[in-house]
């Protein structure tokens, strides 16, 4: 596991935050990386912070969308986090709105969201 | 009002103006032409001037652009000066440049295209009658002839400018209403509200799907009310835009209700076959704020009355 992309392990809950441009082979590696993480422990939630990017391609978002799929084949739910308003257009525009995943508006929110912290 | 068009905005450089005189059949002769017929001009100014302003006068729609004496003698003015300049023997860019004015002045006052049209034709009227009694026969008609050119000429890139103008016209009104159509109010802490007054076309559609996205990351809202019932007709391509907004929306973390929708509206989505069950709709904007609470766990209570 040698990933671009660090993955936090909180509890049951695992955190990624995407701060590079996501290419094809970063993406498929956070794949690989997310998944391993929950085959070794009990795992519930993952929340992926998407908010480092400014661009993005139909390809790396339905890798990440997939991600979401087997993770919860595995019995994790999975949250995309902060994206970006441009990201989130130009989706739509693309025919591409990764209605199979589930978002929040930030991490904090992701969390609240997998009940393991309580919103203010 | 500083719209006055000028060359760059036409395109009018110096190829098209060789374009446009050689399609006009413009040429050198017919200028050497007219300017020889200066004298002829200088002397019935005057009288083709009066012959004008007597039709734009007489006439209660055309008159109305002339509010006084002193109006009408400053136009005088600038009308025998206009026509004095078909004489000059040149048809160069300045001359163009001079020529853009009265179209954009047109514009300006309002006066269309049909009056200066309906105007120019007793103009060149009054021209012809005066050349046939002053020119023997054959040097009348080749005289009219190379004034014909000139004038269509001239009338061609009045045309062109009050064009001109009138798309500028159209174009800062639709930037001012642009930036008054995509009003995103924050009613309640994380709630935006989005009234959506007028039509919707596709390009207004995004620009407002974009202002909203923007604004959702600044509040960070959670719930955005989109409210329709100030746009008059409801098809396929609104909820279209409907839906691809409420998409863009979810995908950053917040949801959409769509509000304001009456009964036709209802009934037309059903019976053009679309579907925004996806959406969370309600008739009413009030219920629409209810929903918005309950969906961030938040309520409106009753206190009873308050002493």
């Amino acid at each position: 596991m040698t990933g671009a992309i660090p993955v936090l392990r909180l509890g049951r809950t695992l955190l990624a935050s995407i701060q590079i441009d996501l290419s094809d082979a970063i993406a498929e590696s956070l794949q690989n990386d997310i998944l391993a993480h929950i085959e070794r422990g009990r795992t519930t939630g993952v929340v992926v912070d998407i908010s480092g990017f400014d661009t993005v391609d139909t390809y790396a978002a339905r890798i990440l969308a997939e991600t979401a799929k087997m993770a919860k084949l595995m019995g994790c739910d999975t949250i995309l986090v902060g994206m970006r308003p441009e990201v989130a257009a130009t989706l739509v525009r693309m025919g591409y709105p990764m209605e199979e995943v589930t978002f929040a508006l930030n991490v904090e929110e992701g969390l609240a969201l997998l009940g393991h912290i309580v919103p203010k | 009002m500083g719209s006055q068009p000028d060359l760059g905005q036409l395109q009018f450089d110096e190829l098209e103006l060789a374009r446009r005189r050689a399609f006009f059949q413009l040429t050198d002769e017919d200028l050497a032409r007219l300017a020889a017929l200066a004298p002829f001009a200088i002397r019935h100014t005057t009288e083709i001037v009066e012959a004008f302003y007597e039709l734009l006068l007489g006439h209660p729609e055309t008159r109305k652009f002339f509010s006084d004496e002193l109006a009408v003698r400053r136009v005088k003015g600038l009308q025998a000066e206009y026509f004095l300049g078909l004489f000059s023997g040149r048809c160069d860019l300045e001359y163009v440049t001079n020529r853009l004015r009265v179209g954009a002045t047109h514009e300006r006052i309002g006066l269309s295209p049909k009056w200066y049209m309906g105007a120019y034709r007793r103009y060149l009227q009054i021209v012809r009658e005066r050349l046939f009694e002053d020119f023997p026969l054959a040097e009348a008609q080749m005289a009219y002839e190379s004034i014909q050119r000139l004038v269509f000429f001239d009338m061609s890139i009045a045309i062109d400018t009050f064009i001109l103008a009138h798309v500028d016209t159209i174009h800062r009104h639709q930037l001012a209403i642009r930036e008054l159509s995509t009003p995103v109010i924050r009613v309640h802490e994380r709630v935006l509200l989005l009234p959506l007054i007028g039509t919707v076309d596709s390009l207004r559609a995004s620009q407002v799907m974009d202002a909203l996205l923007l604004r959702v990351i600044e509040e960070q809202a959670r719930v955005v009310i989109i409210d329709i019932a100030g746009v008059p007709v409801v098809d396929t391509k609104v909820a279209d835009s409907l839906l691809k907004t409420t998409a863009a929306v979810r995908m950053l973390g917040a949801q959409t209700i769509v509000t304001g929708i009456s009964a036709p509206i209802a009934r037309t989505l059903v019976q053009l076959g679309v579907d925004i069950s996806t959406v969370h709709t309600r008739a009413r904007l009030q219920e629409g704020i209810e929903l918005a609470l309950q969906l961030d766990g938040r309520a409106i209570v009753e206190v009873g009355p308050v002493k």
